[in-house]
């Protein structure tokens, strides 16, 4: 009876025992900035590759920031300390959201021409165009289809896209604008892009971190689009970018690129291509960083952005007089037959 | 090193319970056969390296529906015992600043063999099958907002149950552990996303399972008693859950007081 009480005994101390996390709880201003440092040291996909393209050593920016750092330092203090060692990443999808602020580097966009007005594109769009979901849609006079996705947060269904394409289907053209679109869901993304292709298409490569290393990857995976089993585009498609197009929308561009009837006009995109995941600090702040890398259909880097195939910009004395250059260009480019 | 501690004292008191097996006399001259029905409240902690670094904590309500009967195998002396447990669980981060919200469903299916070596002792040893299944969700999390989890496991179990009366009324105390021995489950890789799983399925993403890589541990503590016609049982039910695979971790450690109300039914006569 006593051994059998002794092992009650035992196995009841076995609650104490439990698999510890990776890191030791400390909310001080220096175990918050380890916390940030270690995470991105283990978790941040492109840590190799800001590395050699930016020329910081991540291993040294621990030592740089943790000198700016003082225990009786303020939380805004801290805060902005810390959102000054992720902007060394320049990375739009690396944040510190908190209740004071939200810690960004958009540098991507904002130092850039934004080759966008918006009310000249609603001029074009005029009053009585077609709103599929997220998708705004009319017919310009020229018979050219000009179709506004401002962003990939805003659902699609199919049976939106059916509707538009058989609405445009007598027009020359498309132009398909997405400029300003900031990303939102891959899955959109993919839905557009499966209505201008009649092949399966190779759009690009994906993989993960697979340990904390910072080379710890997995086997690229290939991404194809798959032609949608409903009404497809068949003419040619202008697609207008510019720097704010990030995340989802430049995965799109990067997909759109491999279409046969489709140029894409405008600006270099801002990029984005990391599959961004969340995390937090000791003090409670959510961190969100990139997880998972997309490469094109060559396996090189779209995280700084894709080139268009015909550079083009706003033209400041056109927007004046009511013209947004970018659509005229693309209009000129549909009429001489691409 | 503690774990390797408790885990050799564990696998000392299974193999205790092994050796109790090999003896074939005697048994109990009686086995109820019993249907349980518990409602638990607790602590839970929980620790998921797939959403965040930091340990949660908070409540948990649970349920328990068991029930245990003689089979006819071994000349009687081998019980199957069935369990359902189920868990709903809130925790919050240390800051306070996001919760997890959790769902748990497990059974598991027991083949015990009884050895009684003093008259109200019964010490049983043996194996069962578990499946467990659940979801933790971060309510602030994007990409990644919430994991699955998912084990089937075969486990090693033993008990023991001790009557006697207290203020003349008949009082039962049992204690029974599980330890899960091999199995399978579910563990994305490091960073891999919803997105790469969605496309590319879950194949690749099931795993073996052994107290290397998922040290889990279940145990209770009940006591059954008598309150005018009816037969309460209370206990303390400590459910450890955890994984160790592919650079993440995971626990789930809850301590429930359980109450609820047991059924004995026609007692079965064991043979000698």
């Amino acid at each position: 009876m006593k051994r059998f009480l002794s092992i009650i005994a035992v196995l009841l101390a076995l609650l104490t025992s439990c698999q510890k996390s990776d890191f030791e709880y400390d909310a001080t201003p220096q175990g918050n900035l380890d916390a940030l440092w270690q995470l991105i040291d283990q978790r941040y996909c492109f840590l190799s590759y800001k590395e050699e393209q930016l020329g910081f050593k991540w291993s040294e920016l621990h030592a740089k920031y943790s000198e700016k750092l003082n225990p009786s330092m303020s939380r805004i203090q801290l805060f902005e300390v810390l959102c000054q060692m992720l902007s060394e990443l320049k990375d739009g999808h690396v944040n510190i959201s908190t209740s004071l602020d939200l810690g960004r580097n958009w540098s991507w966009k904002e130092d850039y021409p934004e080759n966008l007005n918006t009310e000249l594109r609603q001029q074009y769009l005029g009053t009585d165009y077609h709103i599929g979901s997220g998708l705004k849609y009319t017919i310009l006079p020229d018979n050219i289809a000009y179709v506004v996705y401002e962003s990939f947060s805003h659902a699609i269904g199919e049976g939106n896209l059916s509707d538009m394409l058989a609405y445009l289907r007598l027009c020359n053209g498309m132009i398909l604008d997405i400029r300003g679109n900031g990303g939102g869901e891959l899955t959109n993304a993919e839905k557009l892009s499966r209505r201008f292709t009649n092949e399966k298409v190779l759009v690009g490569y994906m993989c993960h971190k697979t340990g904390k290393g910072h080379d710890d990857f997995s086997e690229p995976s290939a991404e194809y689009v798959e032609p949608s089993k409903d009404i497809r585009w068949q003419k040619p498609v202008v697609l207008l970018v510019n720097r704010s197009c990030y995340s989802a929308a430049n995965i799109f561009v990067r997909n759109m690129k491999e279409m046969p009837l489709v140029t894409v006009m405008g600006d270099q995109t801002g990029g984005g291509s990391g599959l961004p995941f969340s995390s937090e600090l000791p003090i409670g702040w959510s961190v969100r960083f990139s997880a998972s890398p997309s490469f094109d259909a060559r396996m090189q880097h779209i995280e700084f952005g894709i080139q268009p195939d015909i550079p083009c910009s706003l033209d400041e004395a056109q927007a004046v007089q009511g013209k947004d250059s970018m659509i005229e260009a693309a209009r000129q480019l549909i009429a001489k037959g691409k | 090193m503690r774990n390797s501690f408790y885990f050799l004292l564990l696998l000392f008191m299974f193999s205790a319970a092994a050796q109790a097996e090999q003896a074939l006399e005697p048994v109990p001259e009686r086995l109820p056969s019993a249907r349980a029905f518990l409602l638990g409240f607790g602590k839970t902690h929980q620790l998921d390296t797939y959403l965040s670094p930091m340990e949660y904590s908070g409540t948990q309500i649970s349920f328990l529906a068991q029930s245990e009967r003689m089979t006819h195998l071994a000349q009687q002396h081998i019980s199957f015992q069935s369990t359902f447990h189920g868990a709903f669980t809130s925790s919050d981060n240390p800051a306070e600043t996001a919760s997890y919200l959790g769902a748990r469903l497990a059974y598991d299916a027991a083949w015990h063999y009884h050895y009684s070596p003093l008259k109200n002792l019964d010490l049983k040893g043996g194996a069962l099958i578990g499946t467990d299944l659940g979801f933790l969700y971060n309510d602030r999390n994007g990409n990644n907002p919430a994991q699955a989890h998912f084990s089937l496991d075969l486990s090693l179990s033993a008990g023991a149950a001790y009557t006697f009366n207290l203020w003349k009324l008949p009082v039962r105390a049992s204690y029974q552990a599980d330890l899960p021995m091999l199995g399978i489950m579910f563990s994305p890789e490091f960073g891999e996303s919803y997105y790469e799983i969605s496309q590319q399925g879950v194949g690749h993403d099931i795993l073996c399972a052994h107290p290397g890589n998922a040290l889990s541990f279940r145990q209770m503590l009940m006591v059954d008693f008598c309150l005018k016609r009816i037969t309460l049982r209370a206990g303390y039910l400590c459910d450890i859950r955890q994984q160790n695979a592919r650079s993440l971790k995971y626990h789930d450690i809850s301590h429930s007081f359980m109450f609820g109300i047991v059924r004995y039914f026609g007692e079965l006569r064991i043979k000698r």
